[in-house]
């Protein structure tokens, strides 16, 4: 309890001082910066409903940092969430669009093992490619994203556009109502319970299964783990094949749930917000689900900025960025005293 | 023939100069995957410079002095914080990503791209139909020869690598592999300036948001392809700029024919190719399993 108090307070720290150097950058362009917190905050928590927002935004991060949570603990840096989202959600467009008609009792389970499938198989190849040649999963999973992103483009442009679209925004014909599991508002009864049940299963996965204790170790200590008689390859890949999924699952939810529609381009950042809420949570599931509240909230206010407060949002990507560039330090000169938990992701 | 010579230079220039940088950060025991936030920083206080004052040498300037404090930072997230670099590095990219998207927005509201009223000094009509490139083109050979004898013939290169290889016998001698990363970083920061400069003010002159697409990452590819070695992962950058002229030219020689979104993930297929191809030619795994953290021993 004592050690987790510690790394929640050691995270506390290193995100104030990613904030201390967003402040800079802020008043470096010429903004005010308690201003751009201020409205940042109002947009996240203050104004009224706009913890509804916050809450529809932590739903899919919440549900692909659990999976990433997954990657990360397994030993492997799987980076590459954004593309498995856009792969799970382009599969679940696909079934909703070829499907169109059907009942929804049969289409929207479909439509869920088409995105949970399609992030799979995108996680499955660089993790094969890990694991049985030794290529860097850092470099394939980042160049499955742009990959991804191209295709997402070339989807939106052709098969799956919507014909009586305008010309400025590429995107696939709105699910039709019969198949949507939520409205724009995106809290619905299914996100919320697909969220409470991937949480409670990861939970126990990860905490009371001899997968879970082995993938974590196996983050931290490959040789004992051969040792034990586990293979490195199998957890690995599985490691990746169930964060591929529930990216995927993300996806799914997307398009039937709050967007309605695959949209070209669309949440750009959510892989990489997903990625650091699990590392702020320190790899843990309960934490993650706090955590992505948090960023939920500020994915809510990069909406809110441009329209309602006249600031651009790109302030919110610098401020992820910023937490990205500290969460995982280990050390701070005078904070020793933080660093019980030397290594939160394992050492050379 | 020529055109398609030209194509490559234009597309791997500023690979072949982030590559380098990549090159002394991998020697120094750091894996910098900011190369892509350095790069775009490098193109847009090149333009952001020209278009205020007028001057490129202020520009060139402005970018070098952004990236090189940009690289100091990752230094002391790195190394005195012992933050994971590749996150710390993610980071750094989306610092530069959102940092410069903030920057423009700052100056000319929501516009997205930046016009120069002029680009780098071409090489002239004295080199025929090369004439149209840029005079960083031309240095591009000098720089990578320049950075191979610096790292191979003179004992200040051997200390860098060795401050990456083996820190401890690097700290045997007197060597601070700590200051060596920090040198490594700052002189990759210039070479990452040059590189974007190149790529926003060599054929074009334009800064538009997210005009790396990624070449910072390719360039880190072509490093682990290259194995650290300069003339090696020039090489490979210049596969890669190949690739992607190929994808130029087949986008103008079938049309419509050819899914154009699809030829324009060439390049990135060739890099995972590249990576693919390298890890089973040197059993790659043992790069990887430290998660790039810095070592100490």
């Amino acid at each position: 309890m004592k050690d987790s108090l510690l790394a929640v307070a050691r995270a506390l720290a290193f995100v104030v001082l990613a904030l201390a150097l967003c402040g800079v950058i802020f008043e470096f362009a010429g903004y005010s910066a308690p201003e751009m917190f201020q409205s940042i905050a109002d947009g996240a928590f203050l104004n009224p409903g706009a913890w509804e927002g916050s809450l529809r935004w932590a739903m899919p991060l919440f549900i692909t940092a659990t999976g990433v949570i997954i990657s990360f603990r397994s030993g492997y840096f799987n980076v590459g969430a954004q593309g498995q989202f856009y792969i799970g959600a382009i599969a679940t467009t696909f079934v909703v669009d070829f499907l169109n008609g059907y009942p929804a009792a049969l289409v929207v389970p479909l439509c869920f093992i088409a995105g949970v499938a399609g992030g799979a198989v995108w996680a499955l190849w660089p993790g094969l490619l890990r694991v049985r040649s030794g290529a860097d999963e850092v470099i394939t999973t980042l160049m499955g994203n742009f990959i991804a992103g191209l295709i997402l483009i070339y989807v939106t442009g052709g098969v799956l556009k919507d014909p009586s679209g305008t010309g400025q925004v590429m995107a696939s014909r709105p699910v039709a109502a019969a198949y949507r599991i939520s409205s724009e508002v995106g809290l619905s009864p299914t996100i919320v319970g697909a969220a409470v049940v991937v949480g409670v299963l990861m939970w126990v996965l990860v905490n009371r299964t001899a997968f879970g204790v082995l993938a974590g170790l196996a983050g931290r200590n490959s040789t004992m783990v051969v040792w034990q008689g586990a293979r490195m390859s199998r957890l690995g890949i599985a490691g990746f094949v169930l964060g591929g999924a529930l990216a995927g699952l993300a996806g799914t939810i997307e398009v039937l749930g709050p967007n309605g529609r695959l949209v070209s381009g669309f949440l750009p950042a959510h892989g990489f917000t997903a990625i650091l809420i699990a590392l702020v949570a320190g790899l843990s599931i309960s934490g993650a689900a706090i955590v992505s509240v948090f960023f939920g909230g500020l994915a809510s206010a990069s909406l809110y900025l441009p329209v309602l407060a006249g600031l651009p949002a790109a302030a919110i990507d610098i401020i992820n960025a910023a937490i990205a560039l500290f969460i995982t330090a280990r050390a701070a000169p005078g904070l020793g005293w933080l660093t019980a938990r030397r290594r939160m992701i394992r050492g050379a | 023939m020529e055109e398609f010579v030209i194509a490559t230079l234009r597309y791997g220039t500023p690979l072949v100069y982030v590559t380098m940088a990549g090159v002394l950060a991998q020697r120094a025991g750091v894996w910098n995957l900011g190369l892509e936030g350095l790069m775009i920083i490098g193109c847009c206080a090149a333009v952001l410079g020209l278009v205020q004052t007028g001057s490129l040498l202020f520009g060139l300037v402005l970018a070098v002095a952004l990236c090189v404090l940009a690289s100091a930072l990752l230094w002391f997230v790195v190394e005195r914080l012992r933050a994971n670099p590749i996150i710390a590095g993610l980071g750094l990219t989306g610092l530069g990503l959102g940092g410069t998207d903030l920057a423009v927005q700052a100056i000319y509201g929501s516009q997205a791209t930046v016009n120069a009223p002029y680009g780098l000094p071409r090489l002239g009509p004295y080199f025929g139909d090369f004439g149209v490139l840029s005079v960083l083109v031309a240095a591009m050979p000098f720089v990578v020869f320049g950075l191979w004898a610096l790292l191979r013939r003179t004992r200040f290169g051997l200390q860098l690598s060795a401050s990456g290889e083996h820190p401890f016998a690097a700290r045997s001698v007197g060597v601070s592999p700590a200051r060596m990363r920090l040198i490594a970083l700052c002189l990759g920061g210039v070479l990452c300036a040059l590189g974007g400069a190149e790529l926003a003010l060599g054929s074009l002159t334009i800064f538009a948001y997210g005009m790396t697409a990624g070449r910072g990452f390719m360039a880190f590819s072509a490093v682990i392809f290259g194995a650290g070695h300069p003339i090696g992962s020039a090489a490979a950058a210049l596969f890669f700029a190949i690739v992607g002229a190929i994808g130029i030219r087949a986008q103008l020689a079938f049309g419509d024919r050819v899914p154009n979104d699809l030829l324009l993930a060439l390049p990135y297929l060739a890099t995972v190719l590249g990576i693919w191809i390298s890890a089973r030619f040197r059993g790659g795994a043992k790069a990887a399993s430290s998660f790039g953290e810095l070592r100490d021993y």
